[in-house]
């Protein structure tokens, strides 16, 4: 298989959507991070100065809940497109080749921490590794959280209608904080698990032109590839 | 030009410049640092000498000093009496009858006598002692009568009067500035956030504790507010953990309790895939290195 192995073949990974959606993603969670954390630091020559540039508080906040909101319709589409799956193309929701987490994530990670020690392989990850999907469901679950809370903080006479007035300054503390983790986490743990890994580095393109070489699908998800390469037999 | 000249030897001429070089910037320094120091303003409050260029650019520039400082005979006496031993160390603005800034600013001080501030002032008079927190202040304590100037902007005011207040209340400055009115006003200079005065009053300087004040002050900016707005917690300090208020310090708790409790979930997360990114990228890089060789 390999001999035979042409230099430029590769297979389809992303469909559109998802690679315009990753880059929705990535154009205003940066914006996102650079706003709120100028405001968080605002107290800082630095910070104040970038803010004058911006052009002051005012423009700070709208330009911050502009990409709040833009990024939030991203999430929706991605719902929608979640339904539109399920419904019209009849594809299951869970399962292996999906980014539900199951019970092989748990195999993998145990597999993938004895590989760091030398004391095995690495894990035959399917189509999405669990580090995949945590990045997945990092970002499909802390939308909704930074969501309801940068909401809370948007419109607080609503929200002390139904809730207590105090739970507005919780959802500060829990806007900032998941914040941080985002910022971090995607700085430091995204960026050397997907771009600067060895045999990728500096940049996965996978999710920018949706093909993967062959070479790094049969290493990077060989039960996939093996479950491609059986259906390809069965077909006539 | 020759190309086989020979080029001097620098060394001798070169010796001196680096002794010049520092001496220059020595200097440099040394005119910045005067020029700092020289810039910097004098003592905020007044005493008993006037900065008469400063004096005059100020709001108060056009008085002459009779009109609030009356004659220098005091009960038929030179003022200042020089006979008495310490009366230049007496604290002028203790001292100082500011019963005169009433003649020309008779709503402020009218307002003053209201405040919680005058209420300090008279039970120090009665008792004679200073309250806990100090002694309570007087138009002096607040306002520079020589220095101040008039016409500054609101976000001027704003931020001097965050200052100025921070002085005897330094946790309501400091949450202040953490809380989102506080980081607009001073730090991002918007104009239309809350300063210290418009909450508090500016001379009946109010504490708010009244329920129905505070909703009534929240509405001057937020007109759809409700009662269960102005729970929301402005001054977030650790000061709220003594207040008589035990609602309001089951709330505090709540929100210290949950703020931690989320900042430790997002360390032991961020600690774990830290490891394992970095473990997984080095076993990587292992593997990669000994690849080549």
């Amino acid at each position: 298989m390999e001999t035979n192995q042409k230099p430029g073949e590769s297979y389809q990974r992303f469909h559109v959507l998802h690679r315009l959606l990753h880059i929705i993603v990535i154009v205003n969670f940066t914006m996102l991070a650079i706003t709120g954390f100028l405001l968080y630091f605002s107290g800082s020559v630095w910070a104040s100065s970038l803010v004058s540039i911006i052009g002051g508080a005012k423009a700070l906040g709208w330009l911050h809940r502009f990409c709040a909101v833009f990024l939030y319709i991203g999430v929706l589409v991605h719902i929608l497109w979640l339904f539109y799956y399920k419904i019209v193309l009849k594809q299951n929701l869970s399962g292996a080749a999906t980014m539900m987490p199951n019970k092989k994530d748990i195999k993998d990670i145990v597999q993938n921490v004895k590989y760091m020690f030398n004391k095995g392989n690495l894990p035959s990850f399917d189509r999405f590794s669990y580090l995949e999907k945590v990045d997945y469901w990092a970002v499909m679950l802390g939308m909704q959280s930074m969501g309801i809370t940068g909401l809370m903080m948007w419109f607080p006479e609503f929200f002390s209608r139904i809730f207590p007035g105090y739970f507005i300054n919780i959802a500060v503390h829990f806007h900032l904080h998941e914040a941080v983790l985002a910022v971090m986490y995607i700085g430091l743990v995204h960026m050397s698990d997907t771009h600067l890994v060895p045999d990728v580095f500096p940049l996965q393109k996978t999710i920018f032109t949706g093909r993967i070489d062959k070479l790094r699908f049969m290493e990077d998800h060989p039960e996939e590839w093996k479950r491609q390469q059986m259906t390809e037999i069965n077909q006539p | 030009m020759q190309t086989g000249t020979k080029r001097t030897r620098p060394e001798l001429r070169n010796i001196w410049i680096c002794p010049l070089l520092t001496a220059g910037c020595f200097f440099l320094i040394m005119a910045w640092f005067s020029c700092a120091l020289a810039a910097t303003d004098p003592p905020s409050l007044s005493t008993w000498f006037v900065n008469m260029n400063r004096y005059s650019a100020a709001a108060h520039g056009s008085l002459k000093c009779e009109e609030c400082h009356g004659s220098m005979l005091v009960n038929g006496k030179n003022h200042p009496d020089s006979k008495v031993s310490d009366s230049l160390k007496i604290q002028i603005i203790r001292k100082f009858d500011y019963q005169v800034c009433r003649k020309c600013h008779k709503i402020a001080y009218a307002r003053y006598l209201k405040g919680v501030h005058a209420k300090a002032a008279m039970e120090e008079k009665i008792t004679g002692k200073p309250s806990k927190s100090g002694y309570a202040p007087t138009c002096g304590n607040c306002h520079l009568a020589h220095y101040s100037k008039s016409h500054l902007s609101r976000i001027q005011i704003g931020k001097q009067m965050t200052e100025t207040c921070g002085k005897c209340h330094p946790a309501e400055k400091a949450s202040y500035l953490a809380n989102y009115h506080g980081k607009a006003a001073v730090n991002l200079g918007y104009d239309k956030s809350a300063s210290c005065t418009d909450c508090h009053g500016a001379h009946t300087t109010l504490s708010l504790k009244n329920k129905d004040a505070v909703l009534n002050v929240c509405r001057r900016c937020h007109p759809d507010a409700t009662p269960e707005f102005a729970n929301i917690i402005i001054h977030n300090t650790k000061k709220n953990l003594d207040l008589k208020n035990n609602i309001k310090k089951t709330e505090f708790k709540w929100v210290h309790l949950l703020g931690v409790l989320s900042l430790i979930f997002v360390i032991v997360i961020l600690a774990f895939f830290y490891m394992h990114a970095g473990l997984l990228m080095l076993r990587k890089l292992y593997e990669k290195l000994r690849e080549h060789k």
